[in-house]
């Protein structure tokens, strides 16, 4: 509360109404929505009152008459106070004189009803005096006056009348002179009065005269009417008054009877009116009720109501209670309506504004989004019973598989049809979209019937409280639905299916954003499609492992040589080519993020999950690998015999590896080995690289954990174990024979002039088994060999441990014979092998002269010399591999 | 608050007289107000009330603005008869105002019927040096001529607005002090007047 507003200037400080007064003081309103009040002299002059400032407000005075204070109100300073006065005062306005306002001009005449002149000037007091009071306009101070005079008046008609007032209020300003004139004028004026009676008489003796004659007329003219009419003459006239007014009544009376009439039959014919219509009501409603017209019929009861409601009358009770009971088949007709599915949100809305109006007893929005949330779950579950039975019937129909169901049936399901070319999609697949298809639908609508009642547009009462049971349906209502679609896509379902369903479920989820559902709803949706996004994450992988799996089909065995690894077949490829489509697929679909929904792959279990896919796809890889590898050995079984004879004589086999269509065994193995190593040294980190690239967490975890984490290792050995079997135990098996053959021994004197037929042979197995690998794969030799020749070394050191006694000569082609080959494998020797060498060495007796050793270098040079072919295609040849790889076994054969 | 404004504090009251346009309004509201008005607008009659701290003591000053015109000269008697002092001002820019005091202060003393009523005689617009056409010495001989202090003002810069009210509110109190003293003669005084007007009448 401010300070209460006082005035303490005004400027004029007097003036008639309507003066343009200057108001001056302090804490006169902060703005001009502050000035609430403003009196002045008593006369409300806010109307008027123009907030200039603070200090300063424009006003016009009202009629207030006298002295008086200036109260001005403000909104924070409420009543104020004055320190000065305005006064009031009322001119006389003439027709020189100007006036803002609306002067009453003649006081004293306005009492007089009726006629008065309309000319101005008649009613301007004429001055008793006889002078102009033009000039006397500033008034005399009327206090001033009532301080000199006491309870005078300067009313000439008044009693208390005082002529010192009188010229002090008209006359102040009046010369002295003029004063003496008036008096005068007044003088003569009394004297012409006092004087004039006589006058006047003589002047008018004539008609004076005249006058007296006609009230002589008139007296005698009256009297004989006395006697003609009696004394009283009025009776007739009374009595003809009397007659005119009973005739007049009779008049009246008639048009009032007329009109009373044409009233009451207008009200009764109202009245009718209103009982045809009671009474036709109820047919009336049954009409609208069947042409649908609920509006009419609700329009009707509210007036029949209004009409006859509180009615004491039995038949008009009768036909009310038979109207309520027709209404009352309306209200459940409707009710049925309103849980009868489907309907539009619009038409739910309608019913239930219809039953609302009809006063139906419950909540029927309530009942209406409790039946729609019912109606939801019902269509998902008859969705799931639809797609239970297909499925029993595709069972019964042929196969088991749910893609062979050509009987999907009923309506929705059809649509999706039509969509879908091939007739064979499976019922999950549909239930999953039927589901998506009543979702979508259906949810929006019952949210939104939700929320215009929660709003209160459905124009009932609102029941706060059932926010949180209407919560839980929207909740339960979507949790059925996730719950279908879960079991709908829960049973084995191609990835493809998977994907499709995640799409369309993906759509569902997209229109549910929009609704602007609660979170906790939302959730519930975007919990399933995450666990269904983890679903087809891993169904693709399974997929992809699959056809990986498959592969081995495609293997052609057609070596192309790729680089310093040597040849691989296009397995590999392919196989880096699915890993990566699948990869791509995942990313593109499953992994990318749609509106509200988590990354996939953020929590480490799911991290593992993926890591296990890939690891799926390695292992399959690896089954693949190891089913080519062995895919040959059934067939190598039952060659085996030839395969080894071949070998020992001339090795026709690999002549009619070419006519024969597949590849032997061993290239098969020697193949697969090949393409293990390229995938272990060259797709997985391609893999690993390309996977990294599109997003996935790194494989690193997965791979340290586990060093052979993709089997493929030890597939390596496993082949690699495989194929020296193959290729060593036939060849070393023949040394011993080819040793003794022709019944040589070591300790007959013949004279060594070549290296014995088993080391040639040997060498010519070796060299065999050379040119294979190296067709294959060069980068394999250095393993495949290294090894045979261990195992040569060893049969040898063991062969010649064995020999019981050595001749000279024999001696010398033993050492011959081991030097020589020891040379020709140098390139292949590991420690253990050089050790074994050792040993046949030692096992051989010294050379007792030195002639014989003399012979025995004689001996390899020559030996050496003639089989330089055969040295050549053993040697360490990097550099001109792919010069000899042409050699043909055959020809050192020959030798 | 009006009703009874002599109860607790003193009350000076002061007409401001002189010819039209010589500047007592905005003399006047820049006293109450520390206001400035630049435009013109003739007064008719205006009244101010305020209270003012002089020399330690409150009391209200009620200033009755008169108008200047000749139009209005009839009833100023009326106004003059209620002022206990004058602040009687002309404008040192035009002659005609200072001329006019002359009559202003006849008509003052006639009505007053008092040869030593609180009077000063005030030199308005100052500020307006180049435009003087009163020049000072005239205006002092004036004011000793009658036995009244001269002062010079601006109602534009406030330049002794203060002063001249209260220079004047002082001769007031005094004046009052010495009617009290002496109340009977005065009384006497004020009888005789008011016969005389009566005689007038």
């Amino acid at each position: 509360m401010g300070p209460p507003p006082v005035v303490t200037g005004i400027s004029p400080k007097e003036g008639p109404p309507g003066t343009r007064v200057t108001l001056r003081g302090e804490f006169l309103g902060a703005k001009a929505q502050d000035l609430i009040g403003l009196t002045i002299c008593g006369c409300e002059c806010l109307l008027s009152a123009e907030w200039k400032s603070p200090n300063k407000i424009i006003a016009r005075s009202g009629p207030g008459k006298g002295r008086g204070d200036i109260i001005v109100t403000t909104r924070n300073g409420g009543q104020g106070t004055s320190t000065v006065q305005f006064r009031g005062y009322h001119e006389t306005i003439g027709p020189m004189k100007e006036s803002a306002v609306w002067v009453e001009e003649a006081p004293m005449q306005s009492l007089v009803w009726g006629r008065r002149a309309l000319s101005p000037t008649n009613y301007q007091q004429e001055d008793p005096l006889g002078l102009s009071v033009e000039g006397n306009d500033k008034k005399f101070p009327e206090d001033e006056l009532i301080e000199l005079f006491g309870d005078g008046s300067g009313e000439l008609a008044s009693e208390k009348f005082h002529p010192g007032w009188f010229l002090l209020q008209h006359h102040h300003a009046t010369t002295l002179d003029d004063l003496k004139a008036g008096l005068a004028y007044l003088r003569r004026k009394v004297h012409s009065q006092k004087e004039g009676q006589l006058s006047f008489l003589k002047a008018n003796v004539g008609s004076v005269m005249e006058q007296l004659d006609t009230i002589m007329l008139l007296k005698e003219q009256f009297e004989s009417d006395v006697q003609k009419n009696g004394k009283d003459p009025t009776a007739k006239l009374e009595k003809a008054i009397k007659d005119s007014m009973a005739e007049a009544d009779k008049l009246f009376h008639d048009v009032l009877a007329r009109r009373d009439k044409a009233d009451a039959t207008r009200n009764a014919l109202s009245l009718m009116q209103r009982y045809r219509f009671l009474f036709c009501m109820p047919v009336n409603i049954e009409k609208n009720i069947k042409g649908g017209n609920y509006e009419l019929v609700i329009n009707d009861y509210a007036r029949v109501k209004n009409l006859f409601g509180n009615t004491e009358l039995e038949v008009f009770k009768k036909v009310l209670n038979e109207i309520e009971v027709r209404i009352g088949k309306l209200r459940t007709v409707l009710r049925k309506k309103l849980e009868e599915m489907p309907v539009t949100l619009d038409e739910q809305k309608k019913i239930i504004r219809n039953l609302v109006n009809l006063a139906a007893e419950g909540d029927p929005a309530w009942d209406a989004i409790a039946s729609h949330a019912h109606y939801l779950e019902k269509s998902v579950t008859a969705c799931i019973n639809e797609y239970l039975e297909s499925e029993n019937a595709g069972g019964d129909d042929s196969s088991k598989t749910p893609k062979s169901n050509g009987l999907t049936p009923t309506s929705v399901k059809q649509l999706r049809m039509q969509q879908n070319e091939e007739n064979n999609v499976p019922p999950q697949v549909l239930c999953v979209e039927a589901i998506c298809d009543v979702v979508t639908e259906q949810l929006p609508d019952l949210w939104r019937l939700g929320q215009s009642y929660f709003t209160g547009q459905l124009h009932v009462t609102v029941d706060i409280e059932k926010q949180i049971p209407f919560k839980s349906l929207v909740l339960s209502s979507m949790q059925h639905a996730v719950d279908a679609m879960k079991t709908a896509c829960g049973t084995n379902l191609d990835a493809s299916w998977l994907l499709h369903n995640l799409r369309r479920i993906r759509q569902t989820y997209a229109s549910l954003i929009h609704l602007d559902l609660p979170s906790e709803a939302l959730d519930i949706f975007g919990k399933y499609l995450f666990d269904l996004r983890l679903q087809c994450l891993v169904a693709l992988f399974k997929q992809t492992a699959d056809k990986i799996t498959a592969l081995h089909r495609k293997e052609t065995w057609k070596i192309e040589y790729l680089n310093e690894h040597g040849g691989v077949t296009r397995l590999p490829g392919l196989f880096e080519e699915m890993v990566l489509e699948v990869s791509k697929l995942a990313r593109e679909t499953v992994i990318a993020c749609g509106p509200r929904e988590l990354p996939l792959l953020a929590h480490t279990s799911h991290q593992t999950l993926f890591h296990n896919a890939v690891k799926t796809l390695f292992t399959a890889f690896a089954k693949c690998l190891q089913q080519l590898a062995f895919s040959g050995s059934e067939e190598a079984m039952d060659d085996d015999e030839s395969s080894v004879s071949q070998l020992i004589g001339s090795p026709v086999g690999y002549r009619t590896r070419d006519k024969q269509q597949g590849p032997t065994w061993e290239q098969c193995l020697l193949i697969s080995l090949s393409n293990i190593r390229y995938t272990l040294n060259t797709i997985i980190p391609h893999v690993n690289d390309a996977l990294k690239q599109h997003g996935y967490p790194p494989l690193s975890l997965t791979m340290s954990s586990n060093t052979d984490w993709t089997q493929l290792d030890t597939l390596d050995s496993a082949v690699l174990d495989a194929y020296l079997e193959r290729r060593c135990d036939p060849l070393v098996g023949t040394i011993e024979p080819s040793m003794y053959l022709g019944g040589l021994e070591w300790h007959l004197d013949i004279e060594p002039s070549h290296v014995r037929p088993y080391v040639q042979e040997a060498l010519t197995n070796l060299i065999a088994v050379h040119a294979e690998v190296r067709r294959v794969s060069p980068g394999l030799l250095k393993r495949v060999l290294s090894h045979i020749v261990e195992t040569v070394a060893e049969e040898l050191a063991r062969l010649m441990s064995c020999v019981t006694r050595f001749s000279p000569s024999g001696a010398v082609q033993a050492r011959v014979d081991i030097t020589l080959l020891t040379s020709a494998v140098h390139s292949y020797i590991t420690p253990r092998a050089g050790s074994f060498f050792e040993e046949a060495l030692d096992a051989i007796s010294e050379p007792v002269c030195k002639e014989d050793s003399q012979k025995v270098d004689a001996l390899l040079r020559k030996v050496a010399s003639s089989m330089r072919l055969q040295l050549a295609c053993l040697a360490d040849d990097s550099a001109d591999g792919i010069i000899l790889k042409g050699s043909d076994p055959n020809r050192a054969t020959t030798v | 608050m009006s009703k009874k404004p002599g109860a607790t504090q003193a009350l000076h009251k002061v007409i401001m007289v002189g010819s039209g346009g010589v500047g007592k309004s905005a003399l006047t509201l820049q006293f109450m107000y520390d206001e400035f008005v630049e435009d013109y607008e003739p007064t008719k009659a205006d009244s101010y009330r305020k209270t003012v701290v002089l020399d330690a003591e409150e009391v209200q000053i009620d200033i009755l603005d008169t108008a200047g015109q000749e139009d209005y000269a009839a009833i100023r008697d009326n106004y003059f008869r209620s002022g206990e002092g004058f602040l009687c001002v002309f404008s040192i820019t035009e002659d005609d105002s200072f001329q006019a005091t002359q009559e202003f202060r006849e008509q003052i003393l006639r009505v007053k019927n008092d040869d030593h009523i609180p009077f000063l005689l005030v030199g308005n617009k100052s500020d307006l040096q180049e435009k003087r056409k009163v020049n000072l010495a005239e205006a002092q001989a004036r004011s000793q001529q009658w036995g009244v202090p001269y002062v010079e003002t601006s109602a534009k810069t406030r330049e002794n607005v203060d002063k001249v009210f209260f220079d004047l509110m002082r001769e007031i109190r005094s004046r009052k002090i010495e009617d009290k003293s002496a109340s009977n003669g005065r009384g006497k005084d004020r009888a005789k007047r008011k016969k005389k007007m009566c005689i007038i009448l």
